[in-house]
């Protein structure tokens, strides 16, 4: 470690551990404490890595979380901030954007040419659309970062959501003071700090400094009512103060995203020292006076031998100190308070060798420190409605004072200040922050219900009588005599941005996006003060009337794995679930549900209920319990048929259809007692039919004496189907089973396998003698036992059926299905059960549209549902296939439901044709979906399979 | 025309509320078959333990206890007690106003029936229509944080306080009973979604259970 530093004052590294990884395979050391970045200075590598474009060498600059010239391959991570990341044992670090090496890039040839990849490069070259796909493979070979490993483990993100009276976003001496003072003042506080460690500017400062982050870090992280939240960023602040925090800290998690509902935001971010533009000024060896001290202080590591200190400002001055202190030799102090800049740097490819002044002095030097300026970080103020002015007087942007009262800023970002100065604003806003909080913390509890008011009378916010920071001062620097980059990560020079301008990119949203300045990894933090000056200059016209880019969120970038988080994707199942596990039936996703599509042979279970008896758990069945006087009333409004009649015990079948005369839900309903209904409807439309009662219920009839209440999991819910099915259930229930005392669309409520209160439905969707029993759930797979046990001795014996099963019979039976057979513009007509429509009813949802479509159907208009017998007996069309009229290609319908039936033995459809072909005898052509065709007959009934009923009615 | 169904038996309890986060605390709430036999299958398997020195946080199956709405209408009944979004406790039962015009009672069988007893309005009884999962300790509010966008704060959401809430994407009523200064929050939702649920919540306590 050859620039390491004997210890430093302020150091954070625990030399006691050091710490074992490579760069580019190869093994070296650093100490518990350093980031990957330092522990590479500290080794004597400077080059980390290639320029986007031309691949200039490039080393570090910021040494920071913003430096652009670190981003390296960490294992399976490609573009990890490595001045920023805190090296772990075993990283394996390589560099990116280079080949063979680092050291030497081919495709720094690329820089030969670069007058020919100016500004709009992409836009002028690769006009013809047609050959993107060519343009693509080429140029994705030059596409900068790191390699993403596919095989790599997938992550762990996590979330979370917050409510704390204020969120102060960042640590340093302003940002520390806020929250303190707020939480001594009772709020609840989360501090957000971009860095490992809070106290900001002052961590690499002098024995003050450091005693004074101290002492307020202790004070923040011992206090009981703040939250810190170091490695986090605010990324964004949304309406309402819904503030986004994108935690890297979390213990078990990759990252963590925290949506926070801040009753105040602080934003205390700062400033980011700002780069020189000059020619040779991304060239390794210059670096940001920031970097330096961060390099001496945090890190011991010396950051050249013989240096040029080009400064502007009191921390430029400072880093002499610190220079002096590491043995670096100080070949030249520049002051630019005295009119001097620097015009260019000069070296090899790889290092630093000499610096020529505007005064046409030179410098022997391999280190060039400048400190030319500031840049506030506004991004969140702009997020909260802000448009930052320009201060000349202060060479930088700052808040235009145009933000909600939720929104307040302190610290280094708003003005200039000591550090008592910077500490006495921070305490101020957090005090004021804490008031308000306290305010609107009241307001919403007398919103809530379930919150009680801590006073009743709730005031204004009281009004923000801050003493003001002192408004910045320092000299305006820019650009020198020569061009340099602006922007280090697209690598976008100011001659760039000059070009653009000639070419009439005069506005700078226009500008930034067609040179791509400022729209790298680091958003602008580096580069928007510079680009905006450098434009301004073009245009022979000034910062202010220039402005500045629009800072939306994100903050810093966040990773797609936090943005997604934990993984949300409820699933239901009913009570019978761990016994199909067990059994290891086929699962099949029914929208949220998981249901058996199959216990390993469908077919044989349709012959099987068809020959004996079977049970399949129908649990995912709508079912909504009703209850009141009015229920009669609530049914002839939802469906088109007529139910004011229906007698204690009797089920009936109803189609329920939308406003505009559309099918959309249909089931059975059945009286269990005076006011007291069950009903039922298709599994996916449970869910809109409960709203869509609720919602005549309380606009329309708010009078009526009904309640809805959804039922559909109180019930383990079993369809026991087959012709022995009524031998079956007699032996589990005291109930009288016959024929004439339970007949065919009756509902009884009674005992089953000693389980009470089981309501039983004799109706079936298989075309059998069937019966529904709903269990009370808890006890569903007792009874599901008890019939498994009792078929065993029935003839035939018993077996589960699954939802193909279902599905084959009942389209052998020819019941539709709402969704598949109908679809978002099937009537009733089509259907075929136009006699289902009571018009003469006094209302009824979709009335004047069912009268409508009824009165057309008269006329011959409208598609129909109809069986369909393919011509070749084994061919099954899939669903979905165009039908023809034959020898054309004209489409008149369509195959809305296939299956191969194993009772007939052959293939069965039901599909929807024009009425003018929906002739009994027709013949027509399906379109396959491999294209050929085939013939298809329109049959006369929809049931393939005993269309007169006998055997359910048996 | 109150009617209960199924059956509960209906005993002589009396009326014996407490206001909201205020009176008797919250009894433990036992773990007991609701109704025997045959036993009672829970909308939840493979529970996960507790953290054995009682830190951090513990999760429940309280699905077995009974569960009846009382709702009433414009004409029909009378209103049970508990504003919408409070709770209060009646002998051993917990009230809770969980929505305008509608209450849950939970308990065991005696204890709801002694409610009901006194009640007026459309009985619906959910026992077997919800799952029920209890999330205590002093890490229980933090837990529901990863899952529920709720601000769980005494000052939003205090003792008593009831709600419904999105948690793990799946609609829950949420009532806070406080227990030995505690709090502690039921979650009762569709059972179907019970074994969902309560994995999401178990997954969420993985960064506070120490044991």
């Amino acid at each position: 470690m050859s620039s390491r530093l004997d210890p430093q004052p302020g150091e954070q590294l625990d030399r006691s551990r050091a710490l074992w990884f490579t760069w580019n395979g190869k093994p070296i050391t650093g100490f518990a404490g350093d980031t990957i970045a330092s522990a590479l200075a500290a080794n004597d590598i400077r080059i980390l890595g290639r320029s986007m474009k031309y691949h200039r060498p490039r080393a570090l600059m910021t040494a920071d979380y913003w430096d652009p010239n670190a981003r390296l391959q960490v294992g399976d991570e490609p573009n990890v901030r490595a001045a920023h990341r805190m090296l772990e044992a075993g990283m394996r670090v390589k560099a990116q954007n280079a080949w063979p090496s680092v050291e030497h890039d081919i495709k720094a040839a690329n820089g030969l040419v670069s007058r020919f990849l100016g500004p709009g490069f992409y836009y002028k070259t690769f006009k013809n659309q047609s050959l993107w796909p060519a343009y693509e493979r080429v140029l994705s070979t030059f596409a900068p970062g790191g390699t993403v490993n596919l095989e790599s483990e997938r992550g762990y993100y996590d979330k979370r959501y917050a409510h704390p009276d204020v969120v102060v976003a960042g640590g340093g001496p302003a940002g520390m003071s806020a929250a303190l003072a707020a939480a001594l003042d009772g709020a609840s506080v989360m501090l957000v700090e971009h860095e490992y460690h809070l106290g900001g500017h002052l961590r690499w400062g002098d024995e003050a400094d450091r005693h004074a982050a101290a002492e307020l870090a202790v004070a923040c992280h011992s206090h009981p009512n703040v939250e810190v939240l170091v490695n986090s960023t605010v990324t964004g602040r949304y309406e309402d103060n819904w503030v986004a925090i994108n935690q890297r800290s979390h213990q078990l998690a990759d990252e963590r995203l925290i949506k926070a509902r801040a009753k105040i935001l602080v934003v205390a971010a700062g400033l980011i020292e700002r780069p020189y533009v000059f020619d040779g000024n991304d060239r390794p060896g210059v670096m940001l006076s920031g970097g330096v001290r961060r390099l001496i202080n945090l890190w011991a590591v010396k950051p050249g031998e013989r240096a040029v200190v080009f400064t502007a400002n009191a921390q430029g001055d400072a880093v002499l100190t610190d220079l002096e202190r590491a043995g670096v030799e100080i070949a030249g102090f520049v002051d630019a308070r005295a009119g001097v800049t620097v015009s260019s740097a000069h070296g090899s490819g790889k290092s630093l060798r000499s610096v020529t002044l505007s005064d046409g002095s030179r410098f022997d030097a391999d280190l060039l420190v400048t400190a030319t300026g500031w840049t506030a970080p506004t991004s969140l103020l702009n997020m909260a409605g802000d448009r930052p002015v320009y201060h000349p007087a202060g060479a930088r942007f700052v808040p235009g004072g145009r933000v909600p009262d939720t929104v307040l800023a302190t610290g280094g970002m708003i003005g200039d200040g000591t550090l008592d100065e910077l500490v006495a604003h921070g305490r101020a806003t957090g005090s004021l922050a804490a008031a308000r909080a306290d305010i609107i913390g009241a307001r919403l509890q007398k919103a809530t219900p379930r919150a009680v008011p801590l006073f009743s009378s709730i005031g204004e916010l009281p009004p923000d009588e801050r003493t003001p920071l002192p408004a910045p001062g320092h000299l305006e620097l820019f650009r020198s005599d020569t061009h340099g980059i602006v922007d280090y990560s697209e690598d976008v020079s100011s001659k760039d941005l000059v070009a653009a301008a000639a070419e009439g990119y005069d506005s700078v949203e226009l500008l930034k996006r067609y040179t791509t300045a400022t729209m790298g990894p680091e958003q602008g933090k580096l580069e928007t003060v510079n680009t905006v000056a450098v434009l301004a200059e073009a245009l022979d016209s000034t910062i202010a009337e220039v402005g500045t880019t629009v800072w939306r969120p994100p903050f810093a970038p966040v990773s797609l794995g936090a943005l997604g988080g934990r993984l949300f994707e409820p699933t239901r199942v009913s009570a019978l679930q761990p016994w199909h596990e067990a059994r290891e039936a086929t699962p099949i996703n029914a929208g949220q549900w998981i249901r058996p599509e199959h216990y390993g042979d469908p077919e044989a279970e349709v012959r099987h209920v068809r020959s004996a008896v079977g049970i399949m758990d129908v649990t995912p069945l709508g079912k909504f319990d009703l209850r009141g006087r009015h229920v009669p009333e609530l049914l002839n409004l939802l469906y088109t048929n007529a139910w004011s009649k229906l007698e204690i015990g009797r089920v009936r079948y109803g189609v329920m259809c939308a406003e505009d005369g559309v099918v959309m839900d249909d089931g059975v309903t059945g009286r269990l007692a005076d006011d007291h209904y069950l009903m039922t409807t298709t599994t996916s439309g449970a869910g809109s039919v409960g709203e869509w009662a609720e919602n005549w219920l309380q606009t329309a009839h708010p009078d009526w004496d009904v309640v809805v209440t959804p039922v559909t999991s109180a019930y383990t819910s079993i369809n026991v189907a087959g012709p022995r099915s009524r031998d079956l259930l007699a032996r589990l229930t005291p109930m009288d089973l016959a024929p004439e005392a339970f007949p065919y669309m009756n509902v009884r409520v009674g005992t089953v396998a000693r389980v009470a209160n089981c309501v039983v439905w004799r109706i079936g969707f298989t075309g059998e003698l069937s019966y529904e029993v709903h269990v009370p759930a808890g006890y569903g797979p007792h009874v599901w036992e008890a019939l498994l046990e009792a078929g065993k001795t029935e003839p035939g014996g018993i077996r589960p059926f699954g939802l193909e099963a279902q599905r084959i019979m009942r389209l052998e039976k020819g019941h539709f299905i709402v969704g598949q057979d109908t679809d978002g513009l099937t009537k009733m007509p089509t259907t075929g059960l136009g006699s289902l429509v009571r018009l003469h009813k006094e209302d009824m949802a979709g009335k004047p549209e069912l009268a409508w479509s009824m009165a057309a159907a008269a006329t011959g208009k409208g598609p129909r549902l109809v069986a369909l017998q393919p011509s070749i007996p084994t061919l099954v069309p899939d669903e979905a296939c165009q039908i023809v009229r034959s020898g054309t290609n004209e489409i008149i319908g369509r195959v809305t439901s296939s299956r191969f039936s194993p009772t007939l033995e052959r293939s069965i459809c039901l599909g929807q044709v024009e009425a003018s072909e929906a002739v009994p005898g027709a013949e027509l052509t399906v379109v396959l979906t491999d294209g050929s065709r085939t013939g298809i007959k329109v049959m006369a009934e929809h049931a393939h399979y005993d269309p007169e009923g006998a055997r359910l009615r048996v | 025309m109150s009617e209960i169904d199924p059956p509960i038996p209906v005993g002589n309890g009396s009326e014996n509320g407490s206001t909201n986060g205020g009176g008797p605390p919250m009894p433990p709430l036992q773990s007991r078959p609701a109704r025997t036999p045959p036993a009672f299958a829970s909308p939840i398997v493979d529970v996960s333990t507790a953290p054995p020195d009682g830190s951090g946080v513990m999760l429940g199956d309280l699905s077995h206890l009974t569960k009846v709405l009382v709702r009433v209408t414009a004409t029909s009944g009378t209103p049970l007690g508990p504003f919408f979004g409070s709770s209060e406790v009646r002998g051993d039962a917990l009230v809770c106003g969980t929505r305008p015009q509608e209450w849950t009672v939970i308990g065991d069988n005696p204890s709801v029936a002694d409610v009901l007893e006194q009640a007026d309005g459309y009985f619906v009884d959910i026992t077997h229509a919800r799952a029920l999962v209890e999330v205590a300790g002093p890490e229980a509010a933090r837990t529901l944080e990863k899952v529920c966008s709720v601000d769980w704060s005494d000052r939003m959401t205090p003792d008593g306080a009831v709600l419904s809430a999105s948690v793990a994407k799946v609609t829950c009523d949420v009532i806070r009973r406080d227990r030995n200064g505690s709090a502690v929050y039921f979650l009762m939702t569709d059972r179907s979604y019970g074994q969902y649920l309560f994995d999401a919540l178990a997954d969420a306590t993985t960064e506070f259970v120490t044991g």
